[in-house]
């Protein structure tokens, strides 16, 4: 029989999780989103986006609420109320991390043959990655936390970068004219972005963490919102470059400041910042695997994260090497057929948390 | 079971004595009083200022009349303090602890008739000078350097707090080589959890003999084999007791010049002394190029090669073509063309620290002009190659203290870059960032003030701070005592024109 250890408050800070949400996030949604959004939405492409984010900053909202509910973490009331029947869902959200991280890491493989290689690498070349990953699995939430306070230099110097690079070429009237597009084909593109922007369940495992002091719902939402919109604004830039043809404009962030007329002389100094961002994405990326370990070691009861770590990881490595050859196989799969499991588990479970009692008022932090 | 203690028999004494330290070393000298009661002296030959002891002490003595004068006093030492001119004196009896004083450098003095020794301290050990550190020249501020001897350096950190909140602990370490190791602090400013950690993992070194402070940051590092040090070094008295005045433990050793300070924050390497004696806006440009040049040393040999095998985008075209034609008649690979002249820059530079310094302007231009001039004519290596080594190698240097572990990383940076390019510097700067931030000594994140991010401690960090604002002392360091300057409050009479 498997005993449930005593979650333990594993110091993250409520500014680390708007810096996750501000910093750390953002980058998933730069690469494959952009040009998924803009096949279906064209112009619109704002809407879908902004619509998730409405929809994310909800559950975010509901989740925060539950946590402002008592001074214990989230997890610790959750297990408490819950008892035994704590494993189902960490099970249930165990797997969902692992699902969700299928799609970002085949992008990432793409990503990373595209981007870092003019030469044809071997298939093992991105088997490095699950070694970052392995490590970071090996660290709790504390890790995440600080490296999120990281992601603060790392993102914004060189996301300000490249869009201060690219503004020289954008032609916002592409944008124009607003709701140009069907409504029908606005809300397919609000589809099949879903798996980019289910955003809230990958703030739950460090809200669950967090010891919720007042105004921290304030802080946390208001970094999703510098998060929601340095990707808008990202998007309209991207469109503004690429019109008509940003469908077929892959890897969004790599290309878009490649157009700035000093590159020529220079050469592509945009590459440093791409290169600053693709850390921050693999840091992103990381963040469902380790969620994954996080749990199943609530689960088992050990703190022994290093071989649930390598088991993962491992077997992740074996999917990317089969399903790179079906990449568009299960692209279609998970975005079309299974795409309510978005919106059933990181949408919609964790909604229950509000049903949790509220335990006494919380002190002014 | 053999004498542990002294008895009243001088010759019976000096025999225990040379029966514990039998070395040919250990001398000694006797005399007898103008009484004649023979006295004897047992001490290291070569520690001790023989004319001190002869002067103060011997001398006094020969001429006294012992015996009428003697039995007023109840044992040796307030004989000898009563009769002869004042110098450190200590009484001892046990024959272990006499035997660890003389071997310390004291000597021990010796009556017959009475059952104790007295421990005359004269020492005179050999040592050099104070002189400004080789490895932490300043063209501003203060120049004194740490020596060996850790009495010296106690005072020279004591001359600059002279402050009764100033402590020092002396432990001993080493079975063999017994050596002192002082742990200092600022009482009710250092955190008290950071000193007793300190001093716990002192206590429990074992180890036969410590030649330097490397060995104690050995058992201090949490982290025994990582490439990164979790403590800080510093050879300089004044930034020495500027880090206790932070709030920061201090470790002396007796036997080395390099003191240690803890906690340690990484970006502790990238502040100068020097720093702090220029204005915060030029001092700020410094560290910021001292930041660059370190990424630059690191990263610019195994960014050059990973764009010249696997992406070429990163050079512009002209640059590109440059390259390309130096090195299309190089017989070796980009990735051996790159190891053997970094290869090249540090058997240099190892060669030129450890070889006599006359030889060290022919290594240069044997190093620099024939080996790099002719090895690029005769179309064995490629200019570029060299340039970006050399540029490379100088750019380590502006960050003296990261050195070693620099030079390690670009190594490995250039083994990852040449096998899997860019993508590989990428995933291993990610790697070593995670490592970083969750890397923690003495209970402080090394990577502070950045991650976790204190917004207050950042005002010492790559930008450099008006010491007027630098008011209070980095919050990381949870110290007692965060108020270090006390600006006196304008009043309306103060301040105004005239």
């Amino acid at each position: 029989m498997t005993t449930l250890s005593t979650p333990k408050t594993d110091g993250i800070l409520s500014r680390q999780i708007a810096f996750a949400a501000a910093f750390l996030l953002p980058t998933a949604k730069l690469l494959e989103a952009p040009s998924i959004l803009a096949k279906d939405a064209a112009g619109d492409l704002l809407f879908p986006a902004l619509l998730h984010f409405l929809v994310q900053a909800g559950v975010l909202f509901a989740v925060l609420v539950a946590a402002s509910r008592s001074e214990k973490p989230l997890l610790t009331r959750l297990q408490e109320k819950l008892g035994r029947g704590t494993i189902v869902l960490y099970i249930l959200y165990g797997a969902y991390f692992v699902f969700a991280a299928l799609l970002p890491l085949l992008d990432l493989e793409k990503y990373t043959y595209a981007v870092f290689f003019d030469t044809s690498p071997t298939v093992f070349s991105f088997v490095f990655f699950f070694f970052l990953a392995a490590f970071a699995c090996t660290k709790g939430i504390k890790g995440i936390g600080r490296i999120a306070d990281l992601c603060l230099f790392l993102f914004v110097f060189p996301f300000l970068a490249l869009i201060v690079m690219s503004l020289t070429e954008t032609d916002f009237s592409r944008l124009l004219p607003l709701f140009g597009t069907k409504f029908g084909d606005t809300m397919s593109a609000f589809t099949h972005a879903t798996p980019y922007f289910s955003d809230a369940i990958l703030l739950l495992p460090l809200v669950g963490n967090l010891r919720y002091e007042k105004g921290d719902t304030l802080k946390i939402l208001g970094g999703y919102g510098v998060g929601a919109a340095s990707t808008l604004l990202f998007l309209a830039v991207f469109f503004g470059i690429y019109g008509s043809i940003a469908p077929r404009e892959h890897y969004a962030f790599s290309k878009i400041a490649q157009y700035f007329p000093a590159l020529s002389t220079v050469g592509r100094i945009d590459l440093i910042f791409v290169y600053l961002l693709t850390a921050v994405l693999f840091f992103c990326t990381c963040l469902p695997l380790q969620y994954t370990v996080d749990l199943t070691c609530r689960m088992v009861g050990t703190e022994r994260r290093t071989l649930f770590s390598a088991l993962l990881c491992g077997a992740l490595f074996v999917f990317v090497l089969y399903a790179n050859r079906h990449y568009d196989f299960f692209h279609t799969l998970i975005r079309g057929h299974l795409g309510w499991i978005f919106w059933f588990v990181a949408d919609m479970v964790p909604l229950f948390l509000l049903f949790l009692p509220k335990e006494r008022e919380v002190k002014r932090g | 079971m053999g004498v542990t203690t002294l008895r009243e028999n001088l010759q019976k004494n000096i025999a225990a004595v040379k029966q514990l330290l039998p070395s040919e070393d250990i001398l000694t000298y006797e005399f007898e009083t103008a009484d004649g009661v023979s006295c004897a002296f047992v001490y290291v030959d070569g520690v001790v200022d023989k004319q001190l002891l002869g002067e103060l002490v011997a001398k006094p003595l020969s001429n006294m009349n012992l015996q009428n004068e003697g039995g007023r006093y109840k044992n040796t030492l307030e004989l000898i303090q009563n009769l002869v001119l004042p110098t450190e004196l200590k009484e001892q009896k046990k024959l272990e602890d006499i035997g660890k004083e003389i071997l310390n450098g004291n000597s021990l003095l010796l009556v017959d008739g009475y059952p104790s020794g007295v421990i005359v301290d004269a020492k005179s050990l050999p040592m050099r000078t104070i002189t400004e550190p080789p490895t932490d020249v300043a063209v501003r501020g203060p120049r004194e350097g740490f020596i060996e001897d850790i009495k010296t350096n106690m005072s020279l950190v004591r001359k600059r707090l002279k402050t009764p909140a100033l402590r020092f602990e002396t432990l001993r370490v080493g079975k063999q080589s017994d050596t002192a190791v002082a742990i200092c602090w600022l009482e009710g400013t250092a955190n008290a959890d950071v000193k007793a950690e300190v001093k716990q993992k002192i206590q429990e070194i074992q180890i036969d003999s410590v030649p330097d402070s490397s060995y104690i940051a050995a058992f201090l590092t949490p982290r025994k084999h990582g490439i990164f040090h979790s403590l800080g070094k510093t050879e300089k008295p004044d930034v020495f007791a500027a880090k206790l005045s932070e709030g920061r433990v201090g470790i002396l050793v007796d036997g080395s010049p390099i003191a240690l300070t803890a906690p340690f924050l990484l970006m502790e390497d990238l502040q100068s002394g020097e720093d702090y004696f220029i204005t915060p806006f030029i001092a700020t440009i410094f560290r910021f190029l001292r930041l660059v040049a370190v990424f630059v040393a690191i990263l610019l040999p195994a960014l050059y090669l990973s764009a010249q095998i696997f992406k070429l985008h990163l050079f512009p075209l002209s640059l590109t073509l440059t390259i390309a034609s130096s090195v299309r008649d190089i017989p070796l690979s980009p990735n051996l063309e790159m190891f053997v002249v970094l290869f090249l820059l540090e058997v240099l530079k190892e060669a030129s620290i450890r070889m006599p310094k006359y030889v060290g302007m022919s290594l240069s231009v044997v190093g620099a002009l024939v080996l790099g001039e002719t090895a690029v004519s005769a179309g064995f290596l490629s200019t570029p190659a060299i340039i970006i080594v050399a540029f490379s190698g100088i750019c380590m240097y502006t960050v003296p203290e990261f050195v070693e572990t620099g030079s390690v990383l670009r190594w490995i940076f250039l083994i990852v870059a040449g096998s899997i390019g860019p993508f590989g510097i990428v995933l291993l700067g990610a790697f070593l960032l995670y490592y970083l931030v969750t890397a923690d000594a003495f209970g402080t994140p090394v990577l502070a003030p950045f991650s976790p991010l204190i917004i207050h401690d950042l005002r010492d960090t790559v930008a450099k701070y008006d010491i007027l604002r630098l008011k209070e002392r980095p919050e990381v360091l949870r110290t007692n005592n965060r108020t270090r300057i006390r600006l006196p409050r304008k009043t309306s009479g103060q301040g105004g024109r005239s």
